[in-house]
């Protein structure tokens, strides 16, 4: 009777502890997630064409480049 | 001691722990059968908690799937002001590790009348950890989501702005507010006495809100806003709006307004520039109207283009004299040169003929007087005289875009209606939601193919050899029309020193695939749409045709 009174709170404390661990584990991935999109937001805040045109004016004093027209021409069949 | 005091003594104990005992009974009895619903609550209430589990706010794409509008990780930091034992060393801690001031923080902290006060709301997580590492008692954190625009001042005013709720207040922010949003999940969940938890015992799930993807092109929205900036500096002009548009799907690939304004920083920026002005204000077109005239008088057959017409220079109509822009001589005109050469005189002419009644059916039929539908919240619907209000001398400046007051947008929808082979399409910005369809704009066509291509021809002469050569762009040909209105005067008249400047065109001329908008308020210097607004137009025509690669007629 002891032994299963004993078996029965081992059970219990241990279904506890892996409560917790999915727990902690979803809360790790939540943190993760929004990471992941922090970083993704720098990145397209870091990649944003008029950041990159401003440091490259401002910073690296570059010019602006002359502009050029391409024409696609139509092939044609012979 | 006799035998029979000690037997006393002992029945005396043996009542006392009797007694003790009974107490102790009845109380146990109280405790868990009269209180046992309430004491049950309370350890509930002390071991559980349901908790409110946020939506993650969708995120605004442009066509390409670049971020435009994105929901990052904050944390917001509280205090207890009845906890902190020492104010000004708190304070000092915040200005270190948040970079607030100091003497701001430190009477919010030192108030013990309050139990809670913000300290500073969705602070970035690197620094409010760097405080929660001090462990200062009385301070508190959590997690919130912030609305971030990582492409700063790229379409500020038409994504506007989700506040510190991180519910929509302006913009498509708030347009699409609902779809954006989602909806709030819960969970309950067992917690031990160091309040960690321990089971989740009940959820209910909530949903995310939904992806959007805009018509917006990042890349020439960002040349746009870049070509309006030069001209507006250009010209020391109050203000410049431009709205580039696919006539083919209704679809809006830019739509800007100059000065802009960093979208982050939307709380500190005035309203008047917070506004996407070229949906929500009106301004009166002056000659890029008269194809509304023109239209008309072609689609009912009273004119062809190549009716002739003799012109003076000046004519009477009711109290006012109308007259052409440049001197002339009186001249014999077509119709095809009255609109090429945009004259005043002939386009009244035309009007006359064609009747105030027809002149304002056409006005309406090309979508004036009314929104566009345009996705967007606060859209104008411009300023059109109610037939009866009509006098006798309107006639002469409606048709040339005078005593009307209309929207860019709802400028460029009726030249995207000539463009688009005479079918009106309904401009929007937003192009799908989520995984779903594409948007289906309403189409509905104003005047027949034959109509459409006669104008464009028309048009087309205005940039070849008229007043919108400025707008050529090498290699392709280009139709348009340029505008140089006075703005009204308040007083009843006209500015002589206050003008629009506007041009609105299409290209390639033969198979249009865009329709540009520049209209330019207060230029100084000059004036003139030719001058002013047409640069811009083939400064931004150019940058989009080799961008999109779209090839020449």
């Amino acid at each position: 009777m002891a032994a299963l009174l004993a078996g029965i709170v081992a059970l219990n404390v241990a279904v506890l502890r892996l409560n917790m661990q999915v727990e902690q584990l979803d809360n790790q991935r939540d943190e993760l997630v929004s990471k992941r999109e922090n970083i993704q937001s720098q990145l397209t805040s870091t990649a944003a064409a008029g950041r990159i045109e401003e440091i490259a004016t401002k910073t690296l004093h570059l010019g602006t480049p002359a502009s050029t027209t391409y024409l696609e021409l139509k092939h044609r069949g012979d | 001691m006799t035998a029979r005091v000690a037997n006393r003594r002992i029945r005396l104990l043996i009542a006392l722990f009797a007694t003790v005992f009974a107490i102790a009974l009845l109380r146990a009895g109280w405790l868990q059968a009269v209180r046992a619903q309430a004491l049950g609550s309370m350890a509930t209430s002390q071991h559980r908690e349901t908790i409110e589990v946020p939506p993650h706010r969708g995120t605004i794409y442009d066509r390409l799937g670049v971020e435009l509008g994105v929901g990052t990780r904050a944390t917001t930091v509280y205090a207890n002001p009845r906890q902190i034992q020492d104010p000004r060393a708190a304070a000092l801690a915040v200005q270190q590790s948040l970079g607030l001031d100091a003497a701001n923080v430190y009477p919010l902290l030192a108030d013990r009348s309050r139990g809670f006060v913000y300290v500073e709301r969705q602070a970035d997580p690197g620094l409010a950890q760097s405080l929660q590492d001090k462990h200062i008692q009385g301070f508190g954190f959590y997690d919130e989501e912030r609305r971030d625009y990582p492409q700063k001042h790229l379409g500020a005013s038409v994504l506007g702005y989700a506040g510190v709720d991180n519910k929509g207040l302006s913009g498509l922010e708030l347009q699409l507010d609902k779809t954006l949003t989602g909806t709030r999940g819960e969970k309950t969940i067992v917690k031990d006495p160091f309040g960690r938890t321990l089971e989740v015992v009940d959820s209910k799930p909530g949903s995310d809100g939904e992806n959007v993807y805009l018509t917006l092109d990042h890349s020439i929205q960002g040349q746009v806003e870049r070509v309006l900036e030069e001209t507006r500096t250009r010209w020391a002009a109050k203000s410049a709006s431009a709205i580039v548009m696919d006539p083919r799907t209704g679809g809006i690939l830019a739509i800007a307004n100059d000065p802009g304004y960093d979208a982050n920083r939307f709380p500190d920026v005035s309203q008047d520039r917070q506004r996407n002005r070229a949906v929500t204000d009106t301004y009166e077109p002056g000659s890029t109207f008269k194809i509304v005239t023109i239209s008309g008088a072609l689609e009912t057959g009273l004119v062809t283009p190549s009716t002739k017409f003799t012109l003076p220079y000046e004519i009477q109509v009711a109290d006012r004299k109308i007259h052409d822009a440049e001197p002339r001589g009186t001249e014999t005109m077509t119709t095809d040169q009255i609109l090429s050469r945009s004259s005043n005189v002939g386009v009244v002419t035309i009007a006359e003929a064609l009747g105030q009644t027809r002149v304002n059916d056409w006005i309406h039929r090309f979508g004036f007087g009314r929104p566009t539908g345009i996705d967007f919240p606060g859209e104008s619907k411009g300023i059109v005289l109610a037939p009866e209000e009509w006098s006798g001398s309107t006639i002469g400046n409606v048709p040339i875009g005078q005593g009307i007051a209309v929207t860019p947008v709802q400028m460029i929808a009726a030249y995207g209606a000539i463009a688009n082979r005479g079918v009106m399409i309904e401009p929007h910005l937003v192009d799908r939601v989520g995984d779903g369809q594409r948007v289906q704009p309403v189409r509905r066509r104003i005047v027949s193919t034959t109509t459409s291509d006669q104008v464009r021809h028309m048009l087309r002469e205005v940039v070849e050899e008229g007043s919108g050569t400025a707008a050529q762009v090498p290699g392709y040909r280009i139709a348009g029309k340029t505008g140089t209105a006075a703005k009204p005067d308040g007083a009843g008249g006209y500015s002589t020193s206050a003008y629009v400047a506007s041009f609105v065109g299409f290209v390639p001329a033969k198979h249009p695939r865009l329709v540009i908008l520049v209209t330019v308020d207060e230029p100084r210097g000059a004036i003139w749409g030719g001058v002013v607004a047409a640069p811009a137009f083939a400064e931004i025509a150019n940058f989009a045709l080799q961008y999109l690669e779209i090839p020449p007629d």
